[in-house]
């Protein structure tokens, strides 16, 4: 095997790193966007942005959700169902950024960003990567509540 | 050394990590678990041997990691 060869199985195996501490910035949002311009088979984007929402509950308002993980086997797993999407669809490229630590209502704590040559791809790759980050990625939200007591977060 | 790593609403229960020696299997990890932290008896959670979700009684060996995973909810 030549040390070519060689780098790019290490860089196929590595798992990229998805999480950012703090909310996702629209700025960095926008720059993301920015640098496809130069990837001109690309003909269609989709993008999810989650947002941390105040819901009410018991007549508390939650102000932040402060997020965790297990970061070693969330990464792997986020690798596996990356290359299982890759595998799916005729996807050009897709980034996911996660939000770890306090991210405050009315932020972003996640972003995926899905493109292909043409939009069917795009989307529903997104949306399936979106509902399997949701259901099988081990973070786990905290909501805090304005009066600081919290409560752990359901995924519907 | 069997180490045991606590997540989530886990980790207010029992800490984010705990060290126990000689434990065979994953039955018996739980068990002596349930005893030393009886709040975790009303928990739903799902058990990782080195990063592998198990679904059944499973042998631990030496320098195993063990991790108490409460359900996901991120994003």
């Amino acid at each position: 095997m030549d040390a070519a060869t060689k780098t790019n199985r290490v860089m196929e195996r590595k798992p990229k790193n998805i999480f950012v501490q703090g909310a996702i910035a629209p700025a960095f949002i926008a720059d993301s966007i920015a640098k496809h311009s130069s990837k001109t088979t690309i003909g269609g984007h989709n993008i999810f942005l989650g947002q941390v929402r105040a819901d009410l509950i018991d007549e508390k308002k939650v102000a932040a959700i402060e997020y965790t993980t297990y970061e070693e086997l969330a990464l792997e797993k986020m690798h596996v169902i990356r290359q299982e999407i890759f595998a799916k669809y005729e996807l050009t490229c897709m980034h996911v950024h996660h939000s770890l630590g306090t991210v405050a209502a009315g932020e972003i704590c996640l972003f995926v960003f899905t493109s292909s040559a043409h939009r069917r791809a795009a989307i529903d790759a997104c949306n399936e990567a979106v509902e399997r980050i949701k259901t099988e990625l081990p973070v786990w939200g905290k909501e805090l509540f304005e009066d600081a007591s919290h409560q752990w977060k359901v995924n519907q | 050394m069997i180490t045991v790593l606590f997540f989530g609403k886990l980790a207010e229960i029992a800490g984010a990590k705990t060290e126990l020696p000689h434990v065979a299997s994953t039955d018996e990890l739980l068990q002596q678990l349930r005893t030393s932290f009886p709040l975790l008896a009303a928990e739903k959670f799902i058990v990782a041997v080195d990063k592998k979700t198990i679904t059944e009684n499973t042998l631990l060996t030496d320098n195993c990691t063990v991790a108490l995973l409460p359900p996901f909810s991120g994003g």
